[in-house]
């Protein structure tokens, strides 16, 4: 009876809280659209996206909200649940166009971003991609922008590193998903082609699987110098304690979607992950930015940011001020503007130093790698 | 040869994890016959009910382990109560809806207060053992040795106690368990514990090598169903075995062929076992 009253209070509470949002879009509002993993296996991945944009929109309402053409307009971040599916934000695209009339939509993930693309010329939305898939800009969609940098610049560093300071013989221990296979499949390219060998080849599903040890114990069998590893950070920590423990002493390369920082809290400490190459991790970028941000983070949501909320923290300040500097927020005239606007953000806001948009859409960063030596991560500059 | 032995403990492993959430499934489906979909979201609350007692209240794991075998034990009479008791007259669909129903319900609920992120369970036991290159760490014996362990006695609870007879008798006949005077909630409520007692021990034991988050029953309880239905729905010989047989599947395709093949391995077990024998490797009769 207890808990059907706390439930009851609940959802006056909530009623409460919907009446008084309600309120608050009396005043102008711009809406922004969010489809993204919230439940499933990569709920954490989506709410990790979900903390840097709604810590962004935040910052701008408390700030007193932003300016276009003298009138002051707020953000409305509205999220909705695609459980990783395509299809799923698809549909969420659809009822968020035509729901809230958003200019932008933010999607983590390239299945999602492929089929919001199908449509977003027409129904004129943004699509606001977080993937590193190089194809997403590729392809040409005129309103499309790409938050992280494209990989192919990681796939070369990595590999020409590990080739020069760890040995030629690799053992290909990536993910099954889509976006892993993409990347396994340049390293190979990259690494036969530099004269390097694979010795095995075992991609594990790191979403669905029960155990790592048989698939690792197939790589660790063939004796290699370097393994790839690579999906969420936490099965890829996972992956790498399994392999010191059956014995594996030489290096990994890491895909980017896996933190080194975060890998390291699974596996059991920074050595377990000696001699393991993959990009900087957000908290030992070192920049005044980069840390000031961690802190506000930290007050926030009580846990370290990884680059998920970083780069979308960003990108939702990009958004904001491109639409300041088009003066409109329809999706055609802001996209012009992203590019300036990232210029000129305020250092604070872009803790990434994201310089500039492609004309395709990407944003640039300095690509950056960094390699686990005695027991610490370190930021190494790339090698040509 | 080190890898052959090797890939045996690893089958191990996985089978007796595979095999304790099966038999939990199947002890319910023996009885009541209602497809528990949630049991995999009792699996994984039994695994964040050990990471609460250890991590937030900081008791030994084998205090944990009991205390979340205890709550899971309540959790799973709960729905027996209040969910499928009331349901025992309706169209079994309806029945399998509710499971779907709670499985939501009860994930929603651990995403609610833990959140969504990936947790670690230390146990006391992170050594590893080395026989001559064969490499065994102990929390992985500790699964293997703890799944006999709890085979063991609960065939000695349903043997040897009246308690446990009248689960069998129940399994057996319903209508003759009436007529001798066997009080079926009595059996339901009981057994609704014990399948979820099985659960939390498997998600204890096996939580300190992996990831504990809302969605990690999703991999266990696909295999359990494959299991019970392989091994014969209601036959708890058949969910070991079964266990064992798709645990061995994954060790020995997962290493000899290519991971990337190994649930096609193991469903392709199940189609081939299906055809010989549509029933189940040690079903008695049509349910």
């Amino acid at each position: 009876m207890k808990m059907l009253k706390t439930l009851g209070r609940a959802v006056a509470v909530a009623a409460l809280g919907a009446g008084l949002s309600a309120g608050a879009m009396a005043e102008s509002t711009v809406n922004i659209g969010f489809t993204g993993p919230l439940s499933g296996g990569a709920a954490l991945y989506g709410e990790n996206v979900l903390s840097g944009l709604r810590m962004a929109a935040g910052e701008i309402n408390d700030n007193g909200g932003f300016k276009i053409n003298g009138e002051t307009y707020k953000v409305n971040l509205i999220s909705l649940d695609d459980r990783y599916s395509p299809a799923q934000a698809a549909t969420n695209a659809k009822r968020l166009k035509q729901e809230s009339d958003v200019p932008a939509i933010f999607v983590p993930h390239s299945g999602g971003v492929f089929a919001l693309q199908d449509f977003n010329e027409k129904d004129d939305f943004m699509v606001m991609a977080y993937t590193s898939v190089p194809t997403v800009t590729e392809k040409g969609n005129s309103l499309t922008i790409r938050i992280p940098p494209t990989f192919d610049g990681y796939v070369r560093a990595f590999s020409d590193y590990a080739l020069k300071h760890e040995g030629k013989k690799l053992a290909m221990g990536g993910a099954t998903h889509e976006y892993a296979k993409i990347w396994a499949k340049m390293i190979k390219n990259q690494w036969e082609s530099k004269g390097g060998e694979v010795v095995a080849e075992n991609a594990m599903d790191y979403n669905k699987s029960a155990d790592f040890y048989t698939g690792v114990s197939r790589l660790v069998a063939s004796d290699p110098d370097v393994m790839f590893v690579g999906g969420a950070s936490e099965p890829t920590g996972l992956v790498v304690q399994q392999a010191r423990q059956l014995g594996f002493q030489g290096g990994f390369i890491v895909m980017d979607q896996a933190k080194l920082d975060e890998m390291a809290d699974v596996a059991g400490g920074v050595d377990q992950l000696e001699g393991a190459i993959g990009v900087v991790p957000l908290s030992t970028y070192g920049t005044d930015a980069a840390n000031d941000f961690i802190k506000r983070y930290k007050a926030e949501y009580d846990k370290t940011p990884g680059s998920e909320a970083a780069y979308n923290y960003s990108a939702m300040y990009g958004l904001v001020k491109a639409m300041q500097l088009a003066g409109s927020t329809e999706a055609k005239a802001v996209r012009a503007k992203m590019s300036d606007a990232m210029k000129q953000l305020d250092e604070a806001h872009n803790p990434y130093q994201v310089t500039q948009v492609t004309d395709k859409g990407g944003f640039v960063t300095e690509t950056t790698l960094a390699v686990v030596e005695d027991g610490k991560i370190e930021q190494k500059p790339i090698e040509e | 040869m080190n890898l052959f032995f090797q890939n045996i403990v690893n089958g191990l492993t996985l089978g007796s994890i595979y095999g304790l959430v099966a038999l939990g499934l199947t002890l319910v489906y023996g009885i009541l016959h209602i497809p528990n979909f949630a049991h995999g979201a009792l699996y994984m609350v039994g695994a964040f009910m050990s990471y609460f007692f250890m991590v937030d209240l900081g008791v030994h794991y084998w205090i944990a382990m009991l205390g979340s075998a205890a709550v899971v034990a309540v959790l799973a009479i709960l729905c027996e109560r209040l969910v499928f008791h009331p349901l025992r007259n309706s169209p079994p669909i309806h029945d399998k809806i509710a499971a779907i129903g709670i499985l939501l319900f009860l994930e929603a609920v651990v995403q609610m207060f833990w959140g969504a992120d990936f947790r670690r369970m230390t146990s006391p036991f992170t050594g590893i053992m080395r026989f001559d290159g064969l490499i065994i760490p102990e929390q992985r014996a500790l699964i293997i040795v703890g799944a006999i362990v709890l085979v063991i006695a609960l065939q000695l609870f349903l043997r040897k106690t009246m308690t446990g007879a009248t689960i069998i008798a129940m399994a057996q006949s319903r209508e003759g368990a009436f007529l001798v005077g066997i009080d079926a909630n009595r059996v339901a409520m009981m057994t609704f514990a014990i399948s979820g007692m099985l659960a939390a021990f498997a998600a204890t034991l096996y939580a300190p090598i992996n990831l504990v988050y809302p969605a990690m029953g999703h991999v266990v309880i696909m295999k359990a169903f494959v299991i019970i239905i392989l091994g014969g729905m209601g036959s708890i010989p058949g969910a070991i075995v079964g266990g064992m047989i798709i645990g061995f599947a994954e060790a020995f395709g997962g290493f000899y062929i290519s991971s990337s093949y190994k649930d096609i391995i193991a469903f392709g077990l199940l189609v081939v076992i299906l055809s010989v024998r549509p029933q189940g490797l040690f079903a008695k009769g049509a349910h």
